[in-house]
């Protein structure tokens, strides 16, 4: 076991020596996979905070009623907040609603005029359960309510959302499998150049009994370490472009009036992107070793 | 040690360059495989190492049957055997010492054992000191003992060179040729195919002839 692995142990350190020998050409390799990576990564991280914003600017799946004018609206509200799908209620009677407008600049002098409230009441509701289904079930049932006139809920517009980020989604895992097979591709072709270029090296060993796997090792663990470093590459990218980013989304959040911080890829997500990129430079490395190996035994 | 029986080796285009070719070496023998250019003994050797595989024929080496055995197999065989070439196919960008010890990193070992057993075969071959050189610094003849090093330093029972002098003056050639027969006298069994008719006569051990394909004499 320990010959074992100090057998792994110098192939990988004789791997390491062979990148620092040709420096321009690891740094090329290792940076065309950082950009391959970047773009579905980066994607992907752009989709997460769209998700999460939306989240922010809106309490999900709420629903407005509006109640039917000359009814006992309490009683209404009442109610509605006794219905068991509802968590919360806000009841706002039609002074306090004038009141709200009232308090908007713009609004004052419009409100003046008017002469008497045309404002109904309304009722906010929260619903219990925040899936589609479940909140459109509770918007239907609220509508039939007598002393209800009109139900609407920002679910809508929520739902578009929601299906344009599951579409956005689906394009990223598209793209980060065409981006995947790219890797594999660019370090299959690295690595069949790098196998032709120690065709004699690997005569010799084999005429001193290299097994075929011995003859692999090196190859395999070039391509994983370029996969993997290409992958370190991709969140150094990452993290600049999220860095480039915070100011202008400041300013953005200082005039919508909240506060919304931009998020990056958790420490597991990191680590996973990286075992990925390994994974994907040897897959890439061992079908073009393997292949050329099954070439030259003819 | 070896044997061949009925041997063929056709080459794709038609040529052939072993017709029923037969002898044996036993173990801890030491022959010279002579005859003119072109007569196959090239091909002969390639064929021990399984370079090539032949046409028809059977071949054992060591106990394998080489026609038969499995490509998972064929690297164990080639660990019984040392090879040294004519041009001794060394890699330039690779220390003396790295290239002796490829035979045993090949067969997993490491550390001490390799050092250890990297020094005796350079200091046989009378190159201990020139561990770190590279094989482009030294002379044709010391490329050439590098070679013969790394054929002999995982002590295979069976050593096989090809045209091993071909480009040395007499003295050189005649050290080298010594070299192989005190390996010989270690027990290595040794088959060196060479025209030069010198070593046939200054050695007198037993002569494979050639020609043109053909066994033209195996006493």
């Amino acid at each position: 076991m320990k010959a074992y692995l100090g057998r792994h142990a110098q192939v990988f350190m004789r791997t390491l020596g062979d990148f620092a020998r040709s420096p321009a050409a690891t740094l090329l390799t290792v940076a065309m996979i950082g950009v391959t990576l970047m773009l579905p990564t980066g994607l992907y991280v752009a989709l997460l905070n769209l998700q999460r914003l939306s989240h922010h600017w809106q309490p999900r799946g709420s629903l407005t009623v509006y109640l039917k004018r000359h009814t006992d609206t309490r009683a209404t509200a009442a109610r509605l907040d006794a219905l068991p799908g509802v968590a919360a209620s806000r009841y706002i009677s039609p002074e306090q609603g004038l009141q709200e407008l009232r308090t908007r600049a713009r609004l004052r002098v419009a409100v003046g005029i008017l002469r008497h409230n045309p404002l109904p009441a309304v009722v906010i509701l929260r619903p219990r359960s925040q899936t589609a289904h479940a909140v459109a079930a509770l918007a239907r049932q609220v509508a039939t309510l007598p002393g209800v006139a009109h139900v609407e809920s920002n679910f809508t517009w929520l739902r578009r959302l929601d299906a344009v980020l599951a579409l956005g989604h689906r394009a990223v895992a598209i793209l980060a499998a065409l981006l995947g097979l790219a890797l594999v591709l660019i370090l299959g072709n690295t690595t069949r150049a790098s196998v032709a270029s120690r065709a004699a090296e690997i005569s010799v060993v084999r005429l001193v009994g290299g097994t075929n796997a011995f003859i692999r090792r090196p190859f395999l663990y070039a391509g994983a370490l370029a996969g993997g470093l290409g992958a370190l590459c991709a969140l150094i990218f990452l993290e600049l472009a999220l860095w480039a980013l915070d100011g202008p989304v400041q300013r953005l959040d200082t005039l919508y009036g909240s506060a919304y911080k931009l998020v990056g890829l958790g420490a597991g997500q990191a680590l996973g992107l990286l075992a990925l990129g390994a994974g994907l430079g040897w897959l890439g490395a061992r079908i073009a070793v393997g292949h050329q190996l099954r070439r030259d035994q003819g | 040690m070896i044997e061949f029986s009925h041997v063929f080796k056709r080459y794709p285009l038609g040529t052939e360059a072993l017709s029923d070719v037969s002898f044996t070496l036993a173990k801890g023998e030491m022959a010279f495989l002579t005859g003119p250019s072109g007569a196959g003994k090239s091909t002969l050797l390639r064929l021990v190492c399984r370079l090539e595989r032949a046409t028809r024929g059977r071949i054992v080496v060591n106990g394998h049957d080489v026609s038969r055995l499995s490509p998972r197999r064929l690297p164990y065989l080639r660990r019984e055997i040392g090879v040294v070439f004519q041009d001794n196919r060394l890699l330039n960008d690779r220390t003396v010492f790295d290239n002796v010890a490829l035979p045993l990193f090949v067969a997993g070992m490491t550390g001490e054992d390799v050092r250890k057993r990297v020094w005796a075969a350079l200091d046989k071959v009378g190159l201990r000191g020139r561990e770190r050189a590279y094989p482009l610094a030294l002379s044709g003849g010391e490329q050439q003992r590098v070679g013969i090093a790394r054929a002999l330093v995982h002590r295979p029972p069976l050593l096989i060179a090809d045209e091993p002098t071909g480009n040395l003056d007499a003295k050189l050639s005649d050290d080298i040729i010594d070299l192989f027969r005190e390996f010989n006298d270690h027990g290595v069994t040794v088959l060196i195919a060479t025209h030069e008719l010198r070593h046939l006569e200054r050695l007198r051990k037993r002569v494979i002839r050639l020609g043109h394909g053909h066994m033209v004499d195996a006493a």
